[in-house]
């Protein structure tokens, strides 16, 4: 089955928006780390807004983008949110916590500790009622989550992915490292889309060796991919950006050599 | 063509004890298995714990993954012989064709909360670049040693939707075999006992202060319990002519409303109930059984319980195992599958243990005791944190 990509978002250092990162990718100007705007939360009482997690506001941002950049209303449209690492900021509070003598938990800090904590907030800030899959395959979330959106999308079923990771606080800066905070999000859909579009075919293969992705020509984004599961991303949305057929693989881990396989191209 | 899916192995492991035989007896007896927890400020609660992990040894190769959660992965999956049937798919199948999707929602953060209490983190306050996190604390560490434990090279993937994450482990399953990339799946689900969840409950003020109640007059909170269980889903055409069970549909929706209250007319709830009837094409007066998500809080008894009725199952025996062996969160899933499978074979409709008395404004048919009757047709319900609901069909095709 062709599965169509109606539009994407992406947040990143240097990456501000679909807009920004199609001229970096397609070499227009030069990539430059200049750091990381800030997420915008979008469709949230200031309450809710107030209590959303990092992860919700990374989520948010590239949703929203994926879907104006689509022009899809939310309603309906079923969510994948792809995350190796979720958030270790929450974690690291409420293990402090929980080391103390007097122990006392917050109970936003707890319900915001949930992996689909970015989930439950897309719901309440849309109001879509579609189902909604968070998941983690470690540094192999961006492909695992491109592999559920796929699987879930059908004739007049959409799917948004939405894939992010940030780094950890100090205290698992040795145990766990994220480079930088990236968000990518993809809206798919069986129905192809009006005027010129990509699509996608796709097959869980062994990942020939002539497909391997070589890296980011630019050393930065090189580092930036390897370095944040969600910038495993880069390469495809480099294809998006030249509008140029090409075929791309993610091995599901370092020592298994089968994974998912993605050839892009392009409708008039 | 059956184009259901077939579960031709199932295992569970819960406070009832280890494996089928446990699980059936302990189901069986209607009684409570779960032990008193005191919290460090001198609150009680109850607990459903698993009686023998301490003992149990991973392989060396993988050592690293090590923590509680995996103990109980590994104890689960050595019983019942379903490490051994998954050899053997392996054989037939082909390792590449074998997915892995385990539903959990803390993994094992427990090696984490250890960590920040060693004398090395006092002192340093980080943790060692050696500390396993990846293997233990990680969402994906369960998903990952199970897939190395049993040798499966297929596609894995954790699914963490907190309560609803191994029901909805089997839909993400569902998808990877309808659409050819998995001939089978390992679907399962495990949670372990940790202080983030035992004091994160008691924050919100959600835990019993005696055992709990699922859909009693008096419920006051959820007792806390760990549980694995695994299910080996494939084809029904291809593997499922010795084995009775089929997932007919899941309905998956989200409530949109709030991370911790269901929706106060059970929208979420509702829209699941029916996606899995509708997928199913079943009329919710030939269903035989709901293993109720009945966790023992006030709201989420109250919005099951309309959910129900709303979707014309008031009258369909229903019952909750939480009161036996404790709400074991992303299991909670598995744990509905396996009982609800005992519950067919043994031709019983099991009770709620520890309710006396059903909530008076309830409608739906709450089992009190186990009463005999056959079951061909049962839902099991699991509704999330973040508004996740997961609702699955399953048939009995003796």
């Amino acid at each position: 089955m062709t599965t169509y990509i109606a539009g994407w978002g992406v947040l990143g250092p240097g990456l501000p928006d679909a807009r920004a990162a199609r001229a970096v990718l397609l070499g227009e100007r030069p990539y430059r780390d200049e750091g990381v705007r800030p997420p915008v939360v979008e469709g949230l009482s200031a309450n809710e807004a107030r209590r959303c997690p990092t992860s919700a506001r990374y989520a948010l941002d590239v949703g929203w983008q994926a879907l104006r950049d689509a022009g899809w209303d939310p309603a309906g449209v079923v969510t994948v949110l792809a995350s190796a690492s979720g958030d270790l900021e929450i974690a690291d509070k409420n293990c402090q916590a929980l080391a103390r003598s007097e122990i006392a938990l917050s109970p936003t800090l707890f319900h915001n500790s949930v992996h689909n904590a970015a989930g439950g907030y897309w719901g309440i800030a849309t109001a879509s009622q579609a189902s909604t899959t968070s998941l983690s395959a470690y540094d192999a979330s961006f492909a695992a989550g491109l592999l559920e959106a796929l699987t879930t999308v059908a004739p007049g079923r959409r799917c948004l992915l939405m894939a992010y990771d940030f780094p950890a606080p100090a205290a698992f800066a040795a145990a766990r490292r994220i480079s930088a905070p990236f968000a990518v999000a993809l809206a798919l859909t069986a129905d192809r889309p009006a005027g010129p579009c990509a699509s996608l075919s796709w097959q869980w293969t062994r990942c020939d060796q002539a497909v391997v992705f070589a890296g980011m020509t630019d050393a930065a984004l090189e580092a930036l991919r390897v370095g944040n599961s969600a910038a495993r991303s880069l390469p495809l949305l480099q294809g998006l950006s030249e509008r140029r057929a090409t075929t791309l693989s993610w091995a599901d881990a370092a020592d298994m050599d089968w994974g998912l396989c993605v050839t892009l191209s392009f409708a008039p | 063509m059956d184009s259901r899916l077939a579960m031709t192995r199932y295992t569970l492991t819960t406070a009832f004890g280890r494996g089928l035989s446990a699980n059936r007896a302990g189901l069986l007896s209607g009684r409570s298995v779960l032990s008193r927890h005191i919290l460090a400020d001198g609150t009680g609660c109850a607990v459903g714990r698993v009686a023998g992990l301490e003992g149990v040894g991973l392989p060396g190769a993988l050592a690293r993954y090590d923590c509680r959660n995996n103990r109980l992965v590994q104890y689960a999956l050595e019983a019942d012989g379903f490490a051994s049937a998954v050899a053997a798919a392996v054989r037939t199948l082909g390792a590449e064709g074998i997915g892995v999707v385990i539903g959990t929602s803390t993994s094992g953060i427990a090696a984490t909360e250890a960590a920040y209490r060693s004398p090395r983190f006092a002192e340093h306050s980080v943790l060692p670049a050696d500390f396993p996190y990846r293997e233990t604390h990680n969402v994906f560490s369960c998903g990952d040693f199970t897939r190395r434990l049993l040798g499966v090279r297929g596609p894995a993937l954790v699914v963490s939707t907190a309560c609803s994450s191994s029901a909805k482990a089997f839909a993400t399953a569902a998808r990877l075999i309808a659409s050819g990339v998995c001939r089978a799946v390992v679907v399962g689900g495990v949670d372990s006992l940790c202080d983030t969840t035992l004091y994160g409950f008691h924050a919100l003020n959600l835990l019993a202060r005696g055992d709990p109640r699922p859909f009693g007059a008096d419920r006051d909170g959820i007792g806390i319990g760990e549980a694995a269980g695994f299910a080996l889903l494939g084809p029904a055409d291809l593997f499922g002519k010795d084995a009775p069970l089929r997932l007919a549909a899941a309905g998956e929706s989200a409530d949109a409303y709030h991370m911790t209250a269901p929706h106060p007319e059970a929208r979420g709830a509702v829209m699941a109930l029916a996606g899995a009837l509708a997928g199913a094409g079943w009329r919710p007066e030939t269903v035989d059984y709901v293993h109720l998500h009945g966790t023992g809080t006030a709201h989420n008894d109250a919005a099951e319980d309309l959910a129900l009725t709303t979707v014309g199952l008031a009258a369909v025996p229903a019952s909750s195992t939480k009161g036996a062996i404790g709400h074991t969160l992303g299991a909670a899933g598995i744990c509905g599958v396996v009982f609800a499978a005992l519950a067919m074979e043994e031709n019983l409709l099991p009770g709620t243990a520890n309710t006396r008395v059903p909530d008076p404004r309830f409608r739906s048919r709450l089992l009190l005791s186990g009463e005999s009757g056959s079951i061909r047709r049962a839902l099991v319900n699991t509704f999330g944190f973040g508004g996740s609901n997961c609702c699955l069909a399953l048939a009995w095709d003796a």
